[in-house]
């Protein structure tokens, strides 16, 4: 197929190939950083918490009485027994929060004491000695709380722990040249904290794109919350008995104690739904991008169909003429299969500059990461494929036009 | 009523200019019937075109019921085309989406005429050809005679001082010519001005007055040499 | 000369289906996504208290100092110090701290569980800096802050679960434990995003049940359910010295009627931090901040940035779909130059083809909104799929926004046939039908 002759036809048609070019520019620039984003986004859902979540589930407790510090320590003495009384429950435990939780404590952490810039920022949770244990999180050095070192915090009263468990993203962190057993840091506190054990995966509390710099750096101290609103009792249920465990233990906890609150809307959750609402906003912005990207390559694609079909029908007389003059089905498909083809190449060109140029304001506007490579090579074969196949059906059309259409009047 | 004097149309390119028309003179008078003869190429259509305000011209100057037209403006020429000029068209020009009382509407709207009389003069003109009958039809459900009577409908319905028609029966057989050429006569006896481009001697021999053009001047055939033998018939009974 | 174009837009339209669905369809999905997005931007982005946003201010106060505040900028709320002290200097015309609070208590009927409810600390004047109204009574005096009285007003939603809606005007109420007297009843008002929160991210939360005077709430050493965020060591072992420690938890609000009120108020948040400089609490020099309403609103980014991006690629699609559309109705309109060349010679000027090619495109704009609005309410409906629920909630179809719809189709759908119909009345009147 020549190009010389498509070139030189185009150029009679110079708002037409601008339009569709221009819009196919426009599609490539949208669509890549669209899938840039889903694929981010769907990163952001699938991270790993490191805990068991087919089998956990969160009871928020708030309580509907009054009780001193000592009597809310024995209060959820009372509620943890009763949880782990439950024939469908393995373990459970009193903490201040969960992994993705949606939001949380978090502590800055300096290694020395006067130290102004914090060295990270992580999240902070308080549990008991089966907090680890009820996660099923996974210990990979050092050793676990004993009962004897939780500590109970009362109202405003904090508590100076002496050790903590860290995540090997913050051991690696705080001690980058490696071994971070036994060794003490300080989070806001005024002594420090050694550490005695290190866990291989514990989400943060929080999802938030503040915390992307800490991903990962999450620290467990030896307290019980005995504060007067409320805490979580995270519960893990024996294996496959989850539905029944989750239905057992609001009963259970209302018949030892009623003056208690269980929210009836949020106050009972399976770790699925935990995750489910943590990452609301990134699903939704999966869907969006998702929906977007569908429908303007439907609409992209129809274009090419609409503006190529107005074409063939433009010119059906010249393609009868050459018809007449020797050109088969082919030749007729392959001139307007060629003639897409080099309208699609130059779109995608001005598309390339395009794509990364939205990126390079979506980085500077929202923090977004850089656009890879590979999703604008991507972006420029889907288009590709995308605009011959488009093409194909009025192609096709053209190349059934009777040699007879060229002895028509004009 | 139409007076072009030394008149001339020139088509510039990169490396020629050719010459449409060269020095082109006519005055046809109120009330006349004109046939417009040559060969193909020779300008006719072209001085068609002017006369009809579709295109402007070089030199010289063209004056259409008294009045200059050499220098309106885009505005101006749609209006005069509108109200003083009917067009009847070789290849008739009907809208194919319209029917038949909507194509004869056209130059009536743009004229900004009320509904009433609009329905009143686009029945009369239909009446005129005919085709009265047929004003719901499209052009599609119409025969070629009939198409080119609704198009002279459509040129009389806006009561124009000037008729101008090129080749009106040259998509015609010749029995339905005869009956679009019959109409013209009895349009011209009823009045109207009209000036018609053809190459059919028959055709023109029933015009008043013939006038031809050959390399885009009107020429006197008597004293051309050149096509004393081509047309001598056809000249001879014009002008006796 | 409308209704004849309408006329014939209409006809040229039905003459192809296939083309004109086309059309609508792009304008109706990009109207549609623009829509949907917008409603959530609009109800995010908006200014909450419009007639009082210009005069409502944050006086930020930096407690922490370099390298501990927030990259330079003071925390965004006060401690229980510093907010006591502004308190007491009375230097704005109005003035109110908030925190958040979560109480329970036990609804009518003596044999059901306890509920958990929620509300603000707040006192006197934060009812008239934020324009509340009220069903019943009204809200408590500065002199009722300063003598410490149990009073709180609640929500009509409140009142509703626990007085069923009646005058509860004097009425006794008891929240964890503690009473206290029903001063007044808020109408439904609840001011969106709710910006006097928004330190503590609590924009979009639900609505809260009651107001209760800090004082009292401070006495009975009610917990901050709140943000709450501190510098250095923690020290403190006790409600009494968690209240001297430089946690800031308290969000602070002033009313300043004109420039040199606030120039004057300003003037004095330096003058108070000098103090404390050379007191030897802060030993930096001054750096304190006045931010507006909607100034507020920017440094905390009340506006997701989902809902920004959303709004940037949906709209971004849209000028997709109207290119789509400019090359659709510049095939559709040349298609028909032998018919436009008719219309010229019979007299019809460019202005009326113009003319007549735009009302065309404003059809199609027309049918487009149609679809898009109908697509918008569907969308609507799906809005929680792709937003939290609390701001899901906020997004909905209104007057303005079907205006909108309707006008933005039309007026995209001109735009878009400028250049086609720019084009068909370029067409030279014609003698003859010419193709190609």
């Amino acid at each position: 197929m020549h190009i010389q002759p498509i070139l030189v036809a185009l150029r009679r048609h110079k708002a037409g190939t601008v339009l569709i070019a221009l819009q196919i520019a426009l599609t490539l620039a949208i669509v890549c950083n669209a899938l840039f984003i889903i694929h981010e986004r769907v990163a952001h859902i699938s991270e790993p918490s490191g805990v068991d979540e087919a089998d956990l589930f969160v009871i928020a407790n708030q309580w509907g009485a009054q009780y001193s510090t000592q009597e809310t320590v024995e209060r959820i003495q009372q509620d943890i027994a009763t949880l782990r009384q439950l024939p469908s429950v393995q373990e459970a435990s009193a903490a201040n929060s969960y992994p993705m939780r949606g939001v949380g404590w978090d502590n800055f952490i300096t290694m020395q004491p006067d130290q102004r810039a914090p060295t990270s920022d992580a999240a902070y949770f308080t549990g008991d000695e089966n907090f680890l244990r009820t996660l099923g999180v996974k210990l990979i050095a050092g050793r676990d709380f004993r009962p004897e070192e939780v500590q109970n915090m009362g109202l405003r009263q904090n508590v100076a722990t002496p050790v903590a468990i860290i995540t090997k993203a913050m051991a690696d962190k705080l001690f980058p040249k490696g071994e971070a057993l036994g060794k003490t840091f300080y989070a806001m506190t005024s002594t420090p904290i050694t550490v005695i054990g290190i866990v291989d995966v514990l989400h943060r509390g929080d999802v938030s794109t503040w915390s992307a710099p800490y991903a990962g750096e999450s620290m467990v101290v030896p307290i019980r919350l005995a504060v007067p609103s409320g805490l979580f009792y995270i519960v893990r249920a024996k294996s496959g008995q989850l539905a029944a465990a989750m239905r057992e233990a609001p009963k259970a906890l209302y018949a030892e104690n009623r003056m208690r609150i269980i929210d009836p809307k949020d106050g009972l959750l399976s770790f699925a739904q935990v995750r489910h609402r943590a990452f609301e906003r990134d699903r939704g912005m999966a869907i969006l991008m998702g929906i977007i990207c569908v429908v303007l390559l439907a609409i992209t694609a129809a274009g090419i169909v609409g503006l190529t079909s107005f074409w063939v029908g433009q010119r059906r007389r010249q393609i009868g003429v050459r018809r007449a003059l020797g050109a088969t089905h082919r030749d007729i498909l392959n001139y307007f299969m060629t003639e897409n083809l080099l309208i699609s190449l130059g779109g995608l060109a001005i598309g390339v500059l395009l794509a990364f140029g939205l990126n390079l304001w979506l980085v500077t506007r929202f923090t977004l990461a850089m656009l890879p490579l590979t999703y604008v090579l991507g972006g420029v074969v889907i288009l590709l494929l995308l605009g011959q196949g488009a093409v194909f059906a009025p192609a096709l059309r053209a190349s059934r036009v009777p040699p007879i259409e060229a002895t028509r009047p004009a | 009523m139409l007076k072009m004097t030394h008149l001339s149309k020139v088509y510039r390119t990169e490396v020629v200019e050719t010459y449409a028309l060269r020095d082109f003179n006519i005055d046809v008078k109120e009330g006349e019937f004109v046939a417009v003869t040559g060969p193909s190429g020779s300008g006719k259509t072209t001085f068609l075109t002017i006369a009809g305000l579709l295109e402007t011209f070089t030199g010289g100057t063209y004056h259409l019921d008294n009045l200059d037209v050499s220098n309106l403006d885009d505005n101006a020429r749609s209006k005069i085309r509108n109200e003083k000029i009917g067009f009847i068209f070789q290849a008739f020009n009907l809208i194919p989406d319209l029917n038949v009382f909507d194509n004869v509407e056209v130059p009536l709207r743009y004229r900004g005429m009320k509904a009433p009389e609009r329905k009143e003069r686009i029945m009369g003109a239909l009446e005129r050809v005919g085709l009265a009958s047929r004003a719901k039809h499209y052009p599609a459900e119409l025969s070629g005679g009939q198409q080119q009577r609704v198009a002279i409908a459509r040129a009389l319905a806006g009561s124009p001082r000037l008729l101008l028609a090129d080749e009106p029966t040259g998509n015609l057989d010749t029995q339905m010519a005869r009956g679009v050429m019959e109409l013209l006569e009895e349009i011209h006896r009823d009045g109207a001005t009209i000036v018609m481009v053809t190459h059919d001697p028959e055709l023109a021999a029933r015009a008043q007055r013939n006038v031809h053009v050959i390399d885009g001047q009107v020429v006197d055939l008597a004293e051309d040499p050149r096509f004393h033998t081509a047309y001598a018939a056809a000249a001879g009974q014009v002008r006796g | 000369m409308l209704a004849y174009y309408l006329q014939l837009g209409l006809r040229s339209l039905r003459r192809n289906p296939m083309l004109t669905a086309l059309m609508v369809m792009a304008i109706g999905f990009g109207v549609s996504a623009s829509m949907i997005t917008y409603s959530v931007f609009r109800a995010v982005s908006g200014n909450p208290i419009p007639d009082k946003s210009s005069r409502l201010f944050v006086p930020q106060i930096d407690s922490w100092g370099p390298g501990r505040n927030e990259k330079g900028d003071p925390p965004g709320a006060l401690n229980y110090v510093d907010a006591m002290a502004l308190t007491r200097a009375h230097q704005a015309s109005r003035m109110t701290l908030i925190y958040q609070v979560g109480l329970s208590t036990l609804p009518r009927d003596a044999d059901s569980v306890p509920i958990a409810t929620e509300g603000y600390a707040v006192t006197a004047d934060f009812f008239t800096m934020f324009d509340a109204s009220f069903l019943y009574g009204s809200g408590w005096s500065t002199a009722d802050d300063d003598s410490r009285a149990a009073d709180i007003v609640l929500s009509d939603g409140f009142n509703q679960r626990m007085f069923g809606g009646a005058n509860s005007v004097g009425r006794k109420i008891t929240l964890s434990g503690h009473d206290y007297r029903v001063v007044g009843v808020t109408r439904h008002w609840d001011p969106s995003p709710r910006f006097y929160v928004a330190w503590m991210g609590a924009e979009f939360d639900n609505p809260p049940d009651y107001y209760l005077l800090l004082n009292r709430a401070l006495d009975l050493q009610i917990d901050n359910d709140g943000r709450n965020s501190c510098r250095g060591a923690i020290t403190y072992k006790n409600w009494g010295e968690f209240l001297q420690s430089n946690c800031v938890w308290l969000m602070p609000w002033v009313e300043l009627d004109t420039s040199s009120d606030v120039a004057r108020y300003r003037s004095f948040l330096e003058s108070y931090s000098a103090d404390q400089q050379r007191a030897g609490r802060f030993g930096w020099a001054p750096n304190v901040r006045l931010p507006d309403v909607m100034q507020w609103q920017e440094v905390q980014h009340s506006v997701p940035p989902e809902s920004r991006i959303s709004l940037i690629v949906a709209m971004s699609f849209f000028a997709i779909c109207l290119v789509n559309t400019i090359g659709l109705l510049l095939a559709k309109f040349m298609r028909r130059a032998g018919e436009i060349g008719v219309r010229r010679a019979l007299g019809a000027t460019r202005h009326e083809i113009y003319a007549q090619y735009l009302v065309e495109a404003a059809a199609v704009g027309l049918a487009g909104g149609l679809l898009g609005l109908l697509l918008t309410a569907v969308g609507m409906s799906g809005v929680g799929l792709l937003f939290e629920p609390e701001i899901a909630r906020l997004a909905h179809l209104d007057v303005s926004l079907i205006g909108l719809t309707l006008v933005a189709a039309v007026f995209a759908t001109i735009a878009a046939a400028f250049y086609p119909a720019w084009r068909a009345a370029q067409v030279q009147p014609a003698w003859q039908l010419k193709s190609n």
